[in-house]
């Protein structure tokens, strides 16, 4: 499928989002409720309301949305009073970064073990790899996050327990967040490395005398990765998605947790900048997942 | 007119209180005259969402905004009223028979921009305040027709009719910076407030961190912050927040969780204040559907016997909560006589058979589970449990804060959609005053602002809320409140109180001095803090 035809796909996917999110974040209740004092009476209700533009019919609504979204204008946070896409860019940085260091942990912890469960297939390293990466997926991620702040920054005292102030803060939150999917990952890289191993180059190379390190990292590994790099831009998705959890737990400042006190706060400029930015981010990555394919075998080329 | 006509015996222990208190003031006062050094950390758990004092909602804002912004009237640390930005001020009545409250403003207060605080600042924030555009406490003023200034440090507002809530709500103005709110704009000012508070505003990332400065000009020289910078951190969760103190980060934390709170008196170096929130639970009884059980007081009374709160609070919330009968102690309208109905399920199934349920009903019972307090989810599981054990079965229902809240809040038209029981929450204060509270829960709802959620119809307390609203003198008004909470305790109208919260401050004794305020309504202002040894 060409690039422009894909783009063409994603365009319609985040203009679905953005029609979804409207819609929903409309349906789950009154802003008003939240943002108002308790007790503040009908008139003061009215006026914000119209001040918010929320007095309009919601078709009225969504075409003036999208219209100043087309802009970049996602207008003010009902609670925060500044623009919502600031907001939300402000945050994304931190977010980004610990999806792609939990990315990172994971895939450093899936590929070797994997290709090393491939070749040393039944041995104790195998069974360890198996049980290490089940404990990651058994444990939900705030439980690991508990654990780890428990451990390293309350018993140790090696790394901080929470915020965003050095490359240190990021450690703990990343393999909160990175270790539940090394199970799976580590699973395709294993099975992929079998089917390698026991293809014909690989038994032509091991006739032809190279050696089984060479063999296996740089020959094996290069095709048994590709289907580990399909599925990263759903882990990254993924990732973006979970970080919320490890965000509240770590006090990290980031995006997920601000979208989703907003959707608590029915606060929907916020909620709505929030879904549309990951949305691009989600095609995005995947559109990057696509292209990669090639760099990785030659013989996949676009159109 | 006197505001707290007091006998002679109590002015004799208000004396000898104001005595010890100023001996205390100058001590401190000693304490306080060096410049303020150093820096704290402390940790919150949870963020005000914004810094305008005119579009504040969520009760953690106050927490903020009050360390910045003050008023003309608080309550200092041993609960007493104390006049504030008011140098004096004295109710009088009109020429037309209409109340004046004449307010003299203290001399020498600055803003944190450098410029004085007059009564065109005042008057300027009236006017903020009053604007629903742009103000969500517009109806807090709505009973004053009119500003006069007097002179520069002077002012009188004209009442359009008698506002008792005024008075007892600190006089309800901030003080706002006139100019620079018209230099710099709205939005402007919301980002980089500017007010006449102990802290001024340095910087702020949301959902990360406040910092705040020492306001070098602060017009109380015996209540200015010893320290020079405060950062304020936010750590929602719990156990990270636990963590943050105990490995050193931060020296002064927010709501140490129920738990945990023996483990943090057994600290060694650590000092601990549990305090009672201004928040109270009660349980609201739909009273205005026809076919409602609840419309008969008996099976209202019943229910009141089904509940075992001592065990709820002992159990479940690890001893951190307060138990009361209607109004708080220390609050307005306190009475010792009232005593919160005894755990009695024997009582509670005669009184349901007497109503006509010999076998029980069913009925859905809404549970809030976002933790506004400590522990709420779990209360509402265990009081519904409770219900249900007697024969009001309880179909439990949980919502989140949102859904919650819109449910609580009734129709403005057609019969309101809560159709069981629903538990609640709502601040009165601390002490509190229970006016305003009643104002929205207990009197029936009328467009205008009455009963917003109230799911009662009474009329004889309907008049009486309405005759406390309309009674400035404080001694006849607090008769009307006790008169009122009989009522509502003998009716149980307006909900069921069960307890109230208890919350809980740790700080590191051996570094930091830090005594707890109460800024309007809660007890988290950085007002007497410094640090015990140079940082």
């Amino acid at each position: 499928m060409s690039i422009a035809k894909r783009l063409l796909h994603g365009l319609v996917s985040i203009l679905g989002a953005s029609v979804i999110i409207f819609l929903i974040s409309r349906l789950s209740g009154d802003p008003l409720a939240l943002l108002l004092p308790a007790d503040a009476p009908p008139d003061v209700i009215e006026q914000t309301r119209q001040h918010l533009g929320l007095d309009q019919p919601l078709v009225a609504q969504y075409l003036k949305f999208l219209g100043h979204a087309l802009t970049g204008d996602f207008g003010n946070s009902y609670r925060w009073q500044e623009p919502a896409l600031g907001l939300i860019l402000d945050r994304l940085p931190a977010t980004v970064e610990l999806a792609l260091a939990a990315l990172a942990f994971s895939i450093a912890m899936a590929v070797p073990f994997g290709v090393l469960s491939a070749v040393h297939r039944g041995s104790w390293f195998d069974r360890f790899a198996k049980v290490f990466a089940m404990v990651g997926q058994a444990m939900p991620n705030f439980w690991v996050g508990l654990l780890l702040i428990l451990f390293f920054a309350v018993q140790l005292n090696w790394l901080p327990a929470f915020g965003r102030e050095s490359w240190s803060s990021l450690v703990l939150p990343a393999i909160a967040l990175g270790w539940y999917p090394v199970a799976a990952q580590t699973r395709i890289v294993r099975s992929a490395m079998l089917d390698v191993l026991d293809s014909d180059y690989i038994r032509m190379g091991r006739a032809m005398g190279l050696p089984e390190r060479v063999l296996v990292w740089k020959y094996a590994l290069r095709n048994a990765a590709i289907p580990l790099v399909t599925i990263l831009g759903v882990y990254f998705a993924a990732m973006l998605g979970g970080a919320f959890v490890v965000e509240v737990i770590f006090a990290w400042p980031g995006v997920g947790r601000t979208v989703v006190e907003a959707v608590f706060a029915r606060d929907f400029p916020v909620v709505q900048a929030g879904v549309m930015l990951t949305s691009v981010l989600f095609v995005l990555s995947n559109l990057l997942v696509d292209l990669s394919y090639s760099l990785i075998d030659p013989r996949i080329r676009h159109g | 007119m006197q505001q707290h006509p007091a006998s002679a015996r109590s002015k004799l222990t208000i004396t000898i209180g104001a005595l010890a208190f100023g001996a205390m003031t100058a001590l401190w006062g000693t304490a306080q005259a060096a410049p303020a050094t150093g820096s704290l950390t402390v940790a919150f758990g949870a963020e005000s969402t914004t810094l305008d004092p005119v579009r504040i909602s969520a009760g953690v804002d106050h927490y903020f905004v009050g360390q910045i912004f003050e008023m003309l009237v608080r309550r200092n640390a041993s609960l007493q009223d104390e006049n504030w930005l008011a140098e004096s001020w004295k109710l009088e009545t009109g020429k037309d028979g209409k109340p004046v409250l004449d307010v003299r403003l203290r001399k020498g207060v600055k803003f944190h921009n450098g410029d004085p605080l007059t009564a065109e600042d005042m008057e300027f924030s009236w006017q903020r305040q009053r604007d629903p555009k742009g103000s969500f406490f517009s109806h807090y003023v709505s009973s004053v027709e009119r500003f006069e200034i007097v002179d520069a440090h002077r002012f009188k507002l004209h009442f359009k009719e008698p506002d008792a809530q005024f008075l007892v709500g600190n006089l309800q103005l901030w003080a706002m910076p006139k100019k620079y709110i018209q230099k710099v704009g709205e939005e402007e000012f919301a980002r980089k407030p500017v007010g006449t508070g102990p802290w001024k505003f340095v910087s702020r990332t949301v959902k990360d961190e406040l910092k705040l400065e020492a306001f070098d000009d602060y017009w109380n020289k015996n209540k200015r912050p010893g320290v020079k910078t405060l950062t304020i951190k936010v750590i929602p969760e719990d156990l990270t927040r636990v963590a943050a103190f105990k490995t050193g980060k931060v020296d002064w934390i927010d709501n140490v969780p129920p738990s945990m709170i023996e483990e943090f008196r057994k600290m060694p170096g650590v000092k601990t204040a549990t305090l009672v929130s201004g928040n109270n639970l009660f349980l609201n009884f739909n009273t205005q559907m026809p076919k409602s059980p609840f419309n008969d007081v008996r099976v209202r009374q019943a229910a009141a016997h089904a509940i075992d709160v001592d065990a709820i609070i002992k159990r479940v919330l690890f001893g951190q909560g307060e138990r009361y009968a209607q109004v708080g102690k220390g609050s307005n309208g306190y009475d010792p006589a009232l005593k919160p109905y005894a755990y009695d399920p024997k009582r509670a199934r005669e009184l349901l058979k007497q109503a006509g349920y010999p076998n029980g009903f069913d009925t859905p019972c809404y549970n809030l589970t976002t933790p506004r307090e400590p522990g709420v989810k779990e209360v509402g599981e265990a009081m519904y449990a409770y219900l249900s054990s007697v024969g009001i079965r309880c179909q439990v229902r949980n919502l989140e804060y949102g859904a919650w809240i819109s449910l609580g809040k009734r129709g403005r038209s057609g019969p309101p959609e809560m159709d069981g029981v629903l538990s609640w929450m709502w601040s009165q204060g601390l002490p509190g005053d229970p006016g305003l509270a009643w104002s929205g829960h207990l009197h029936s709802y009328q467009p205008g602002g009455w009963g917003t959620y109230s799911y009662t119809n009474d009329a004889e307390v309907d008049a009486l809320i309405e005759k406390q609203r309309q009674t400035m003198d404080p001694a006849a008004r607090t008769e009307l409140l006790k008169q009122i909470a009989r009522l509502k305790h003998e009716r149980v109208l307006g909900g069921l109180p069960t307890y109230r919260p208890l919350v809980t401050f740790a700080w590191r004794e051996d570094k930091v001095h830090y005594v707890p305020w109460p800024i309007r309504d809660y007890w988290r202002a950085f007002q007497e803090v410094s640090l015990k040894q140079a940082q």
